[in-house]
């Protein structure tokens, strides 16, 4: 017993910020246990969080690398959206056309990673060879990328896809989502990128500083562009996740999640100037969002009321932020005041 | 002269410039009806808002920020008044514009109230608080849209009147509108505040370099706070103007439409990151942007290849602008070699 509590006391977390993020964390899911013990905490509730936010949380990871890198990435509804368009088409077309299911359900999976790999490269080839500003090139792509699910849908919405794809997106292992398990594979993923590769750590190097890291001998250029390519294969399997679980694609789906993304990203700690954002952070915000989310659901509060909480989440926790760090910095001031005058005595 | 000419080469503006006028030619030739006085009456009517936007825009990204939230605040600004003036039966525009003036002014101050005092990143500041505003909106003032029949009459009289009346052969008239007359007033007095105030030498000196404006003596909270109630309040008036043109108030209107208003400022050669452009390079910009949303059917290209092309556009338009920056940079830099 005694051990276990040294443990505990002795535990300490990575990003001091993830500290305040846990007490958030497991204030908000008591707050929502507290009001309506029976709803929150049932089998049914747990499972359909746990199988809401994957397509987002997948975005949010893909945003967060951005981020890193001290950029932001604003088309990766829009990419998703695009890729989504391609593999609607391919899985509704494809059996028609006499393919197999299975086959077909690969090929669009193909062709989805393929598309990102092309929107992720064009955003790469804009920031980091053509050297725009990663706001604006990602703001011109994202109208390219909505603009051609736009053209090739005409706006209409593909539905009606096999009975296995959606799987994907609606399957359970054992009671678990597989969209979760998905989400869990890639949080792993993107964690060991971050924190076991050279990769990884030149993203917060670039972040941090890109002038350093190009002294310091960094392809700042193959980086970067590694760095875009993620987020457009991270913002595919989001798009993937996305259809199978509407069986159905229009251009325009999920235009929400873009503000949400961000939030979630400076909510889990990434700094919008780069060189800071980690995993468990990132997953701790995704959790008070969805516990949120569900529970001002089932309170039956409008869509609108969220769109207004979202909005002042965002603020607040920026605003929190910048409050902790001036008080830390000035606490620090006053610290090193009063030693400069103990000294001088 | 020379100089005049190497100097425009040098502006992304000129390139912009020059593709108004071959785009325009180009749907001249497919579409005669193109280059009539009624059909650019017409353009000048239905841009101005999107212009007076721009504006604001322009001066946000000047002043080294990027505001998204400037759509929304012209839908709260035109909901919420078209809904006074309804409710309390004052069937007057100026009360409307005050109204609507007054709303964008008090949200562009909240605006900078997160920007300036907390110092937070501008674009995220505006993306919460454009979802704030209308979400806000919605929930606690309406979602029910206001159509013709319920509109006051003043607006639709608003709407529709003329400076300047021509006849057609047939004896139907046309006009050129007051929207003009507002854009004109909006681009005169924004020219002045820029060109013979300190606060708009100030927005110029904020946007090249915060920390250098404020030790030169700039009291760059005040300009901040400026900069974003001014692009506030064209937003308001921009939100009676556009009810006047649609007629129709629907509160999920306008939201959307921020990213290619500044696509538009920054084709005109407006620099994001600040400091850089001009509202002669703006108003091309927006010339460029309307033609393209307005034109695309006039060439027989569907609706759908608008938000296409002004992605194209924007990526194409940018790309130039950074790649001759860069090719300067290196070209100094090979002539700094030289000479050591």
């Amino acid at each position: 017993m005694n051990t276990i509590m040294q443990k505990i006391k002795a535990f300490k977390f990575k990003e001091p910020k993830n500290k305040y993020l846990f007490i958030v964390m497991m204030a908000a899911i008591l707050i929502m246990t507290v009001l309506m013990p029976r709803q929150f905490l049932s089998a049914v509730n747990i499972q359909s969080m746990a199988a809401q936010f994957p397509e987002f949380g997948f975005l949010a990871l893909a945003m967060m690398l951005a981020m890193i890198t001290g950029g932001i990435d604003l088309s990766v509804v829009a990419a998703a959206n695009f890729t989504g368009v391609i593999a609607a088409l391919i899985l509704t077309n494809g059996t028609a056309a006499g393919l197999a299911t299975t086959s077909a359900i690969l090929l669009a999976i193909l062709a989805v990673i393929g598309i990102a790999i092309l929107c992720g490269l064009a955003n790469g080839v804009l920031i980091a060879l053509v050297g725009v500003p990663p706001i604006l090139a990602t703001l011109g792509t994202q109208g390219l990328f909505l603009g051609l699910a736009t053209v090739i849908t005409e706006g209409y919405s593909i539905s009606g896809f096999p009975t296995e794809f959606m799987f994907l997106g609606n399957g359970t292992v054992f009671g678990v989502p597989f969209s979760f398990i998905l989400f869990v594979i890639g949080a792993v993923i993107v964690w060991m990128l971050l924190n076991r590769t050279r990769q990884g750590f030149t993203m917060y190097m670039i972040g941090s500083s890109p002038t350093v890291s190009r002294y310091s001998g960094v392809n700042n250029t193959k980086v970067i562009m590694k760095t875009y390519i993620l987020t457009a294969i991270l913002a595919g399997i989001a798009s993937v996740i996305m259809i199978s679980r509407a069986n159905s694609m229009r251009p325009g789906y999920g235009s929400a999640y873009l503000l949400q993304a961000i939030l979630v990203v400076v909510l889990g700690g990434a700094d919008p100037d780069g060189g800071f954002g980690n995993i468990p952070g990132l997953i701790m915000g995704i959790i008070i969002l969805q516990v949120t989310q569900s529970g001002l659901n089932i309170m039956a509060f409008s869509p609108f009321f969220k769109k207004f909480m979202w909005g002042f989440a965002l603020l607040l926790v920026m605003t929190i932020n910048y409050i902790a760090q001036w008080y830390g910095n000035y606490k620090r001031v006053k610290k090193m005041k009063a030693q400069a005058s103990i000294g001088s005595a | 002269m020379n100089r005049m000419i190497r100097q425009l080469t040098r502006r992304s503006e000129t390139y912009v410039l020059l593709i108004v006028i071959l785009f325009s030619a180009f749907v001249t030739a497919i579409n005669p009806a193109f280059l009539t006085l009624e059909n650019l009456f017409d353009l000048l009517r239905s841009s101005s808002g999107t212009a007076i936007l721009a504006v604001g825009i322009f001066l946000v990204l000047l002043s080294g920020g990027v505001d998204v939230s400037c759509t929304t605040i012209a839908i709260v600004g035109q909901y919420i008044s078209v809904n006074v003036l309804i409710r309390t039966g004052i069937d007057n525009i100026f009360f409307m514009f005050a109204i609507s003036i007054a709303l964008g002014i008090a949200l562009g101050a909240i605006n900078a109230v997160f920007v300036s005092l907390f110092r937070l990143p501008t674009l995220i500041v505006t993306l919460g608080t454009s979802s704030l505003y209308h979400g806000a909106m919605l929930e606690f003032v309406g979602t029910k849209a206001v159509n013709v029949g319920g509109l006051p009459q003043s607006i639709k009289t608003f709407g529709t009147m003329d400076v300047l009346t021509l006849y057609r052969p047939d004896g139907t008239t046309y006009g050129l509108s007051v929207f003009f007359v507002m854009l004109v007033a909006v681009l005169t007095l924004t020219y002045f505040i820029l060109k013979f105030t300190m606060v708009g030498r100030g927005i110029y000196a904020v946007g090249g370099n915060l920390e250098a404006a404020r030790r030169a003596g700039f009291n760059t909270t005040k300009i901040q706070f400026f900069v974003y109630m001014y692009a506030g309040m064209l937003a308001g008036i921009m939100g009676v103007m556009h009810l006047g043109l649609i007629r129709y108030s629907n509160p999920n209107y306008l939201v959307g439409t921020e990213l290619s208003i500044i696509a538009a400022v920054v084709l005109g050669g407006t620099r994001i990151s600040g400091g850089t452009g001009t509202i002669t390079g703006t108003m091309i910009g927006v010339m460029l942007i309307t033609i393209l949303e307005k034109n695309l059917i006039m060439i027989g290209l569907s609706s759908y290849w608008q938000q296409f092309f002004v992605g194209v556009v924007l990526i194409l338009g940018v790309s130039i602008t950074y790649l001759q920056a860069k090719f300067q940079k290196t070209g100094r830099q090979i002539i700094l070699k030289e000479e050591e």
